[in-house]
């Protein structure tokens, strides 16, 4: 019950590319409390300690997806995770697979363009006039892809993916997710375009099913399962196109 | 760069998800008969005389299913063993291996007809 | 430790304003934690190419007449043959049991007006015709059906 606190030994990893040839590890010792989240911790260290520090982070619940880095090796959003699961040393890392701005800040502007190229937007094969008034979707119809459009872009999956860390064109889990949610959208008549980019430069079928992206999403989007999800479908649209050249959609 | 096999990938996987599914329903009785059953003494060797064997082997269900457990077993391995290249840092020849690992499966299964025929 | 994952990984496409470190590998990868799980799924793959070509063998000394078949099946009675086989038989029921577990979230939850069984029943079903016709099969083999 008692707010005693303890103390516990962060190892982080740091990066200046004005000074450093290489990423290099620097310890800090500092008092937590017990309710900290581990967020808590390296926002105690830049405020009391080492003003250098450089991280991302907003919102502290889990909706904005800034603060992602690897913590024991595990790529974890900092502001979810008690620190009192982990024991006396947390070490602390930039997420795995991207490049290193400085310190705990990845490079995510590749992340951006990936989740651009599956063109994350309703299509229409003809415009719908205003006075038609909105298109209706039942909660059935929602359900359908709703899972899909929980993701809010930490790039965690990004992170745990071993075919990102392999294959740099491979689109990745949440840029596929996304891409599946809109061909699974009711109201969108896209899903032909989008599956021959699903087949192109990136392909959704580099990906191996290793799940870990699944295993690490905070938000249970499950972007394992959208892309196998979108595997099979590109690969009927496919064979269907091999039959049925363009034109053959409804 | 555009990987030479980008256009191939749809048929590659669909061969590659029936290797997965088929493969091993069909591996299993194979490994449990043919694997350890008849070499350890469990199951009689006349269950799989030279007679019994070829007479289920020439029925076509026979020869489908040693189509089978060929073929998809082969399309499922050579895929994997692409991955596992790629995932010990093979990326950059990929474009170089997975054609012959394909090849490999390929005349496998062009064998593998070729076998089943000639029972 | 930290190892260098493709120098390409996430690399935007044009270049930041500030140098950056090459991207890591995540610590655990490939041996460590779930990966292990998945390097062995992707392992397997050596296992079925071998398997396979090992039942082109028997296959074609089954059409190359009794003496190549009874060769095959005395060469069969090895230990390094055996210990194989069951090494084998683990490795594809591995395969099965992992492949088959995720099988069901990897179907669409609609193709045209189809839609699939509830994952449950997807399950059952994948276990129930992999235990129905490996015990066929087995039953065929060993001589119990079609004697």
């Amino acid at each position: 019950m008692s707010d005693a606190l303890q103390k516990k030994t962060f190892v982080i990893t740091r990066f200046d590319p004005d000074q450093d040839d290489a990423p290099r590890k620097q310890s800090y010792e500092i008092p937590v409390r017990s309710d900290w989240k581990v967020l808590d911790a390296l926002n105690f260290i830049k405020d009391e300690v080492d003003a250098t520090l450089s991280h991302r982070w907003s919102c502290r619940m889990a909706v904005c997806g800034s603060c992602g880095m690897m913590v024991n090796g595990e790529p974890r959003l900092t502001c979810k995770e008690p620190l009192d699961q982990y024991g006396s040393t947390v070490a602390i890392a930039p997420l795995a697979n991207f490049p290193v701005v400085r310190d705990l800040v990845v490079e995510a502007e590749a992340f951006m363009e990936k989740l651009t190229h599956v063109k994350p937007w309703i299509i229409r094969a003809k415009e719908r006039a205003v006075e038609e008034g909105p298109l209706r979707q039942s909660p059935a119809e929602l359900e359908e892809f709703k899972q899909f459009s929980m993701c809010i872009n930490c790039m965690l999956c990004y992170a745990a993916c071993p075919v990102v860390a392999n294959e740099p064109e491979f689109l990745g889990p949440a840029a596929i997710a996304l891409g599946h949610r809109y061909n699974l959208d009711s109201r969108d008549e896209g899903a032909a375009e989008r599956n021959e980019l699903f087949r192109g430069e990136g392909t959704v079928f580099s990906c191996s099913f290793a799940n870990e992206c699944s295993e690490v999403c905070p938000k249970h989007v499950d972007p394992a399962a959208a892309v196998n999800q979108a595997k099979f479908n590109a690969a009927i649209d496919w064979a269907t196109r091999l039959v049925l050249p363009r034109g053959g959609d409804e | 760069m555009k990987h030479p096999l980008l256009k191939l990938e749809p048929l590659i996987w669909l061969l590659f998800g029936q290797g997965i599914l088929l493969g091993t329903i069909l591996l299993t009785p194979w490994l449990l008969v043919m694997g350890l059953g008849i070499p350890l003494g469990i199951v009689p060797a006349d269950a799989l005389s030279y007679e019994r064997a070829h007479l289920l082997a020439s029925h076509l269900v026979g020869r489908l299913v040693l189509l089978g457990l060929i073929v998809l077993p082969l399309w499922k391995g050579v895929h994997h063993m692409r991955h596992t290249f790629i995932d010990f840092g093979g990326a950059k020849r990929d474009a170089l291996v997975a054609p012959l690992l394909y090849l490999l499966a390929a005349l496998g299964s062009l064998l593998a007809l070729v076998a089943v025929v000639r029972i | 430790m930290s190892r260098d994952a493709n120098p390409h990984a996430m690399a935007p496409s044009k270049p930041g304003r500030t140098r950056t470190a090459p991207p890591q590998l995540p610590d655990r990868f490939p041996f460590g934690g779930r990966y292990l799980a998945y390097t062995l799924f992707d392992l397997t793959g050596i296992l079925y190419v071998l398997l396979g070509l090992m039942v082109l063998c028997a296959t074609w000394a089954l059409g190359s007449g009794a003496a190549s078949w009874s060769s095959l099946l005395e060469r069969h009675r090895s230990v390094v043959y055996i210990a194989f086989h069951a090494v084998a038989l683990i490795g594809v029921i591995f395969v099965g049991v992992r492949f088959f577990g995720f099988f069901p979230k990897a179907q669409p939850p609609r193709v045209g007006p189809l839609k699939p069984p509830p994952g449950p029943v997807i399950l059952a079903a994948l276990y129930a015709v992999w235990i129905g016709v490996a015990a066929l099969l087995c039953g065929v083999l060993a001589g119990g059906i079609l004697r």
